[in-house]
């Protein structure tokens, strides 16, 4: 009996820690939600998003440059990204399932995943900015892009490691070429877990602001050149954020309230994705 | 041995090797066209890694070495310029877990069609038609044949895969132990699928069930560590098999 005793205590007092753990964990984090959504919804309106900015010392404005800069550098970063992950994830998991090489990318792209961002975007300004002679949306799009890769290539090696073996080799028994069990038969079963995936990492890029800073930098005018410095969302909150006027604070928040909002939405989108995957089984 | 029967397919001193580990020893069996021919032995013999040689499907993975040969409608299976996936089209395989693919009913057996060539709409839908009744499956199916494969029970999962390797008209069917997953209602019902089914084609089947053997099969074939012990006419093998080996194996003294 005093066995039991001390093993329930013991039990309980487990249960404390990891209950006020979690607590502490989601107290900050529901208020920096609530803070942003208090703040960016008091700022909040259609402004926002059809005006470029005002100068220094003008009343109103918006960050329209922001929103069409940041689509298309998220954009093009994913048009880039993407194919390089899946193909790449296509490999590790099928062709280079048992070779060296395999297990060598595998692990480098692991570290990749870990690299801090800021060093991403020194990379890409040395190798892009820096000879090139001026900061570009492409030079941005790039390091979003070098960001994504690793995520999207490791989600779809698991993903695909999934599908049992037996269900290729059905495949192939029917005579199936390679390419094409990868295409019509592995792909259709990892396809939510890799959309997922891309998702996720799309949510991942949304919020990067390091990389930017080193590439696309920063216009305070709309641009559609992709040649050309761009603005951003994340990289126009820091300069607001940090600047002197009250009312970049204000769009600041607004800004980042938009940015929460879009990654939450990604993000929901993603779990529904694998929702829908396992309630259609 | 079979007596002077149409023989489909034989093996020649087959010898197959995982890297260094020798599974098939010196195997020479001759495959009357049209019969059924179990394979049975204790966990572990090679008969699995046997008959996964008819098809070729050890060329997935790396190392792997045949020695000898097999003759399909006289020719060498196993020699370098045979086109493995056109093989395959030919001699189709049943797995011992249901493998239905990851799409509807109709897209699984409409998959090996397509892999074959066949476009023609109306042609693939009375293929899967006729594919799913000669596996018996089509009453059963005939009103969700655009749901998911994965919903179907296990028998029906196994029914399925049948009807998928049936759909591209295989002279050969390979099945390893197709009914080890199933309920006995299940497995009566691909026993006498089998039993219709050697009209049409050619059956190898791995088996762990001896009645199951004895039930289905006209030729049975005992292995053990890698070696073909025996092989002769069924009821032959189970009434008076000349190896002490296999006598002791089917009166259930090992395995």
């Amino acid at each position: 009996m005093e066995r039991l005793r001390k093993r329930k205590i013991q039990n309980n007092i487990a249960i404390g820690f990891s209950l006020l753990a979690s607590i502490i964990g989601l107290f900050w984090l529901v208020f920096i939600l609530f803070d942003v959504l208090r703040h960016g919804l008091s700022f909040f309106d259609l402004n926002l998003f059809i005006e470029d900015p005002a100068p220094p010392g003008f009343e109103g404005g918006g960050m329209r440059n922001a929103f069409i800069g940041q689509f298309m550098i998220t954009g093009c970063a994913i048009v880039i990204g993407i194919p390089f992950g899946i193909l790449g994830g296509t490999f590790l998991s099928e062709y280079g399932r048992m070779t060296k090489i395999g297990r060598l990318i595998s692990v480098i792209s692991d570290i990749m995943i870990s690299v801090p961002t800021i060093v991403v975007g020194t990379f890409i300004y040395s190798l892009m900015v820096k000879p090139l002679g001026h900061f570009s949306g492409w030079a941005g799009s790039v390091s979003l892009a070098m960001i994504m890769i690793p995520v999207t290539l490791r989600t779809t090696e698991d993903m695909m490691s999934l599908v049992p073996w037996s269900i290729r080799e059905a495949a192939f028994a029917l005579g199936a070429p390679y390419y094409k069990v990868i295409i019509q038969v592995v792909y259709r079963g990892a396809i939510a877990g890799i959309l997922t995936g891309i998702l996720l990492s799309i949510a991942r890029i949304a919020g990067e602001t390091a990389p930017l800073l080193f590439t696309s930098f920063n216009n305070s005018f709309i641009s559609l050149n992709m040649e050309e410095p761009m603005a951003s969302l994340t990289v126009t909150i820091f300069q607001y954020a940090t600047g002197p006027y009250d009312d970049w604070h204000a769009m600041a928040w607004a800004a980042s309230f938009v940015i929460i909002l879009a990654i939450l939405l990604l993000t929901v989108l993603g779990r529904l994705l694998v929702i829908f995957k396992y309630s259609s089984k | 041995m079979p007596g002077n029967k149409n023989i489909k397919l034989y093996s020649k001193n087959l010898s197959f090797f995982y890297g260094n580990n020798q599974a098939v020893f010196d195997v020479s069996i001759e495959i009357p066209q049209h019969s059924i021919v179990a394979m049975i032995g204790p966990s572990g013999c090679g008969k699995t890694t046997f008959l996964r040689c008819f098809n070729r499907m050890h060329d997935l993975y790396p190392g792997n070495r045949y020695q000898g040969e097999i003759f399909f409608d006289n020719q060498n299976i196993l020699s370098k310029n045979i086109d493995v996936t056109l093989l395959r089209s030919k001699i189709g395989m049943v797995f011992q877990k249901p493998t239905p693919f990851p799409m509807s009913i109709s897209d699984n057996i409409s998959y090996g069609l397509k892999l074959n060539g066949i476009k023609n709409k109306t042609e693939i839908k009375d293929r899967v038609e006729s594919a799913l009744r000669s596996s018996a499956l089509w009453k059963e199916v005939k009103d969700r044949l655009k749901l998911p494969a994965t919903g179907l029970s296990g028998g029906q999962q196994q029914r399925l895969v049948i009807a998928r390797a049936l759909a591209v008209e295989p002279q050969v069917m390979l099945f390893d132990e197709p009914t080890s997953a199933l309920d006995p209602i299940s497995t009566s019902k691909i026993e006498e699928l089998a039993a219709e089914l050697k009209k049409k084609v050619t059956i190898i089947i791995v088996t762990h069930n001896m009645q199951q053997a004895a039930r289905i099969s006209d030729y049975t074939a005992f292995m053990y560590m890698g070696k073909l012990i025996e092989y002769d006419e069924t009821n032959v093998m189970f009434t008076n098999p000349q190896e002490k080996l296999s006598e002791d194996y089917i009166t259930g003294r090992f395995g």
